[in-house]
């Protein structure tokens, strides 16, 4: 964090202090002094920096909140689901798709009434994968059942967050609260922010302690039901109440936000208006965009065009009478709506302001809708300007001439439609004949006969060179490894991740053979689909047009983050025993997010969730063997695998493609390292991985249908090694080899030693 | 109270940095706000380009200072900078890095070239060049590339006081880490001394382009095919990853090569060009031809791999890629 600063400014009456942060640190600040109980959360870009921040600060013991890494979003509402009905004080913090997927939560909340904090930190919602800010979550969180509190810059986040509490947990509302603003614009830029100086100010205003008198499933002498089975006619009751809960929100915010205000000198009345009073022309716009075009609207005064600006500081409940009110003379609105509600002629915002005008009997004011600054497409001072453009054209013609249509979009040359650059890989350059597996017809077993490496350089990588990956990065070295075992065609799929992000940055991509992307919860499914269908048409005779030589290998691709996430539709992909390989790439971390702990984080390691400092030494919990759980759905092939062991891959990757196409599913896991955020040297990759080998952290082997054997035995050639001298080799574990840290690497070692001898029990009983 | 030198129309002083991730520009630009708007008592907003942020990729910081009174309402990219700073000086090969200067805005370089070569790299047809060893500078100190180019950044800056910045390292470093706190503040300070600058008038007659916002795609939804689908992959070979080496790149020596395939093995960037030939007894066999430097990002794994002298580390000296680079065969397809 920042230096803070002690210089005040502002007619509050309590004692404030500067600071300079982003809007994200502000979140974080904010839940730091209220001191929630609980957060529950999951990282997704851009609002995972909450709880990075958050976990930082409780390494110096600057707060007490218990910090729960969820296994995804639906986990993470989960969490803060069960926490808000134990009575304590609830965060969390997401966007975009995270958003969506927690979705199927956020009735249940307000339906059954338990208060908490969400901070949407708004992004685009989307397949081609975007990550910037636009409202597509928003709009979605509109049909709910929580306030919405919307922030136009860090100052914002902060105000709103303080006051979101404590609307949440009022008599009359008793609802979870959202908190919006917007991605990257607002949670990324730094700015100076007034705050209370000090903790125990914000909690006389919020409350030390929520209020009381509320369910609560911790109050043995009261037991309660929380969400029974309700069917009608007592189901529309508890909707009714919700709704009228929902509209006192309103008053309720004008009260809370009047207090607030004498405390700080800083006001949020409902809508924010901008040179409104004689305005005649009129741009309506959320959150950050609605800041550059209050200097748009100077420079239109300027030149005598009465112009102003609107902007909600709340949408639910919608504002209806204080924006007709704001609207009465103004002769034409430009509303922006940063989401599309597609097929609905307009965005929501146009269609609820449409909505309040018709109801209030104003006909007379002309709307033009405009979806603009998608995906986060920025909006410049020129775009204010052309907003306002077409309000003072309607009102020049008297009429809309395009009532509904997009803004920024661009058409894009003829000539310079995409064509093919590389010529489609040849069946027989892929299928070399290098590599062939039998099967002994006695034992069963495989037996893989393959040439030299060298030999296996003539095969073409599946991977074009060109994608964005760090310097030294571990992913590719490993793909293209175990790539070097697969003869023949491959359908592969992508999860979310750093090896999708850096190898499909549109319009490139560095795959030569098709590639899928799917969000990394559900990649497991998606293939399987696929590779269904492909059997299906098969059948059907609908491939023959294609000329196939062969099936082909489909292979899905994740991080140990897909595997967090994603763990179930991987464990009802193996348990349905799909003819598909599930490949992962294990860094250790969400790498592609910001170098999050992921379950597979081992213990002490120190990651942007998982801090180290005077109140916290790394990460608190052993890491997952995934391995183990994948071979617990008794699929045929389970293998671990490294590039410090390169033979030994590419003969792992040979009998998975075997398996793959004659029997079910494989799943292997390779450690891959990341440079960048296990602060290694980039040059140190491979001796790093051999050391995590030979250290017995990451033994290889393999289990062919319920059959252990360690392909790789490190004390056998006496070259085990301790835990330490692997782990000084990174930055990020440099103090568990520390003596104040004694503890935690006897921990570790203790779980290292004890998950490798029931692997060599294993090894040595196939019974086992 | 310190005053800014210059004043867009909104009443802003624009910096912007040009790096690579991994160079330390965004800590830099963070340190340089700080000093800013904390130390000297500006108003004032900063960020980074973000986008998926990885080491070696093309990075920028955007820094705006303003009076205290005057309302920060942009969120959008520094376009017309009163300074850049170049934190890489390759980056000039793939991005228009001067992008929007003004006739007297200051163009700040870590380079070993003289400010006339640079005008002639960057392209530019007038302005005041600084030009900073930082990498130099870094290796002597043992310290970061990035605490030269701050120094060299506050003396371009003289609105802000050197003296707060040394305090702020001295404090942000000296509980953590005691030792590093000497070299940090001797880098900054060399930074601060050693750069130089010399001004180009603008030949007469000739005045600056106009600034012109160049954020149209390529494609559009006329010739976009349906859904995002790439119609065309595998057309990553196109881009020239070369910028993202920080120095230091690896020579193939082909007389001690084994052609063993170690390097292929570990390479990230698919860089090693082989080719079947037949071997001393007439069989073919792969040979390794040599590295294909355009995609290099000079991580060095192959030489850490190679287990003869086949492949050293060495730093990267300008032509070399150019003269020693084995492109890579593609089976491009043939379009009319």
């Amino acid at each position: 964090m920042a230096i803070e600063i002690s210089r005040e400014i502002g007619s509050g009456t309590v004692e404030q202090r500067m600071v300079y942060e982003s809007g994200n640190e502000m979140a974080a600040y904010a839940a730091h002094q209220i001191n929630y109980h609980i957060m529950g959360y999951f990282p997704i870009s851009p609002s995972t920096e909450v709880a990075q921040f958050l976990d930082l600060m409780k390494t110096s013991g600057q707060h007490d909140i218990v910090l729960i890494p969820a296994d995804g979003e639906h986990g993470s509402a989960g969490v803060c689901y069960g926490a808000s009905t134990a009575g304590g004080r609830v965060f969390n913090a997401t966007s975009a798709n995270g958003y969506l997927y927690m979705i199927e939560q956020m009735p249940v909340q307000s339906g059954t009434r338990f208060p908490m904090v969400l901070n949407l930190v708004c992004r685009s919602v989307s397949g081609p994968l975007n990550i910037h800010g636009d409202h597509s979550d928003l709009y979605f969180a509109l049909n709910t059942g929580w306030p919405i509190l919307m922030c136009r810059d860090p100052q914002a986040v902060y105000d709103m967050n303080i006051m979101a509490i404590k609307l949440a947990e009022d008599p009359e509302v008793r609802l979870p609260v959202i908190v919006s603003f917007d991605g990257y614009f607002t949670s990324h830029q730094k700015r100076r922010v007034q705050t209370f100086a000090h903790r125990a100010d914000v909690l006389k205003f919020v409350g030390a302690n929520p209020p009381e008198g509320y369910p609560d499933v911790l109050d043995r002498n009261n037991p309660i039901t929380v969400g029974p089975y309700m069917n009608e006619p007592d189901y529309i009751n508890n909707c009714y109440q919700q709704s009228v809960a929902m509209y006192n929100a309103e008053q309720v915010f004008d009260r809370i936000r009047k207090e607030y205000f004498e405390l700080t000198g800083r006001d949020y009345p409902i809508l924010d208006l901008y040179r409104m009073e004689d305005a005649e022309v009129a741009v309506f716009l959320m959150n950050s965009s609605s800041e550059i075009i209050k200097d748009v609207v100077d420079q239109l005064r300027e030149k005598g065009i009465k112009a102003g600006s609107i902007a909600p500081n709340m949408i639910r409940p919608f504002p209806q009478k204080q924006i007709v009110e704001a609207l009465k003379n103004i002769k034409a609105v430009t509303i922006g709506d940063r989401a599309d509600s597609y097929g609905g002629y307009g965005g929501n915002m146009t269609n609820e302001i449409k909505a309040a005008l018709f109801t209030h009997g104003n006909h007379d004011t002309m709307v033009i809708s405009r979806v603009y600054g998608l995906g986060g497409k920025d909006f410049y001072a020129e775009d204010g300007h052309a907003l306002f453009q077409l309000a003072i054209d309607a009102v020049a013609k008297g009429s809309v001439e395009v009532p509904f249509d997009y803004y920024g979009h661009t058409k894009g040359a003829s000539g310079k439609a995409p064509q093919r650059v590389v010529n489609p890989l040849k069946y027989e350059e892929v299928n070399t004949g290098l590599i062939t597996v039998t099967q002994d017809e006695n034992t069963g077993k495989l037996n893989v006969k393959m040439p030299p490496l060298r030999a296996l350089t003539k095969k073409p990588k599946r991977i074009a060179p060109g994608h964005g990956a760090c310097p030294g990065c571990g992913i590719f070295s490993g793909l293209e490894l175990f790539f070097k075992g697969i003869e023949g065609d491959i359908v592969s799929l992508f999860h979310t991740g750093c090896a999708m992000v850096v190898t499909t940055g549109y319009p490139y991509s560095a795959h030569k053979a098709t590639y899928i992307h799917n969000l990394f919860q559900n990649g497991a499914a998606t293939l399987s689909g696929v590779v269904e269908m492909f059997w299906e048409r098969k059948r059907r005779g609908e491939l023959d047009k294609y000329n196939l030589k062969d099936d082909f290998t489909f292979v899905m691709i994740t991080g140990d983050g897909g595997m967090d996430i994603g763990m179930g539709p991987a464990i009802g992909a193996a348990l349905r025993n799909h003819k598909m390989i599930i490949l992962e790439y294990e860094n250790e971390g969400y790498m592609n997010t910001g170098a999050q702990l992921s379950y597979s984080t081992p213990l002490g390691h120190r990651t942007s969730t998982s801090n180290v400092g005077k109140h916290q030494g790394g990460k608190m919990f052993h890491h997952k063997d995934t391995a183990q759980i994948m071979a617990a759905t008794n699929i045929p092939y389970v293998f671990t695998g490294s590039e410090a062991n390169a033979q030994d891959l590419v003969k792992k990757a040979a009998k998975a493609q075997w398996y793959a196409q004659h029997h079910g599913m494989v799943y292997g896991k390779i450690l891959i390292t990341c440079p960048l955020n296990w602060l290694s040297e980039d040059k140190d990759g491979s001796s790093i991985i051999g050391a995590a080998v030979d250290s017995c952290f990451f033994p290889l082997y393999e289990i062919e249908n319920g059959v252990t054997t360690i392909t790789y035995n490190p004390e056998d050639k006496n070259k085990r090694i301790p835990l330490g001298d692997w782990l000084k080799m990174m930055g990020k574990t440099r103090h568990m080899v520390k003596p104040e840290y004694a503890e935690m690497l006897k921990s570790f070692d203790e779980e290292v030693d004890r998950r490798w001898v029931r692997l060599k029990a294993r090894h040595e009983n196939e019974y086992l | 109270m310190a005053r800014l030198p210059k004043q867009n129309e909104l009443g802003f002083f624009e910096i912007r940095l040009e790096s690579i991730g991994g160079l330390g520009a965004n800590l830099a630009g963070k340190m340089l706000a700080e000093a800013g708007v904390v130390g000297a008592g500006f108003n004032g907003v900063s960020f980074s380009s973000y986008g998926s942020e990885k080491k070696g990729s093309p990075v920028k910081a955007h820094i705006r200072f303003c009076d205290i009174n005057t309302n920060i309402r942009d969120t959008t990219p520094v376009e017309r900078p009163h300074v850049v700073g170049i934190f890489h000086e390759a980056l000039s090969k793939t991005i228009n890095v001067v992008s929007g200067i003004y006739e007297d805005s200051l163009v700040l370089v870590n380079s070993t070239k003289s400010p006339e070569e640079l005008k002639d790299k960057l392209k530019m047809t007038g302005g005041t060049i600084a030009v900073i060893d930082a990498i130099g500078i870094s290796l002597e100190e043992e310290n970061r590339v990035n605490m030269a180019m701050l120094g060299a950044l506050f003396r371009l800056c003289d609105f802000l006081d050197p003296q707060t910045m040394k305090d702020v390292i001295r404090k942000s470093l000296e509980k953590k880490y005691p030792q590093a706190v000497d070299p940090a503040l001797r880098t900054f300070e060399r930074g601060y001394q050693e750069v130089k600058f010399q001004t180009f008038a603008l030949p007469e007659g000739v005045s600056l382009k106009e600034f012109k916002r160049l954020d149209a795609p390529t494609l559009g939804y006329d010739t976009q095919p349906m859904g995002g689908t790439i119609t065309n992959p595998g057309n990553s070979i196109l881009k020239d990853l070369s910028i993202s080496r920080a120095g230091m790149m690896p020579h193939f020596h082909e007389d001690s090569c084994i052609h063993c395939a170690n390097c292929d093995n570990v390479c990230p960037d698919f860089c090693f060009v082989w080719d079947e030939q037949p071997d001393k007894r007439g069989k073919p066999q792969m040979f390794l031809q040599g590295i294909d430097y355009q995609y290099c990002k000079g991580c060095l794994k192959c030489v850490v791999a190679c287990p003869t002298d086949a492949l050293s580390s060495e730093r990267e000296t300008d032509g070399y890629h150019e003269e020693h680079r084995t492109p890579h065969r593609f089976n491009l397809a043939v379009n009319s």
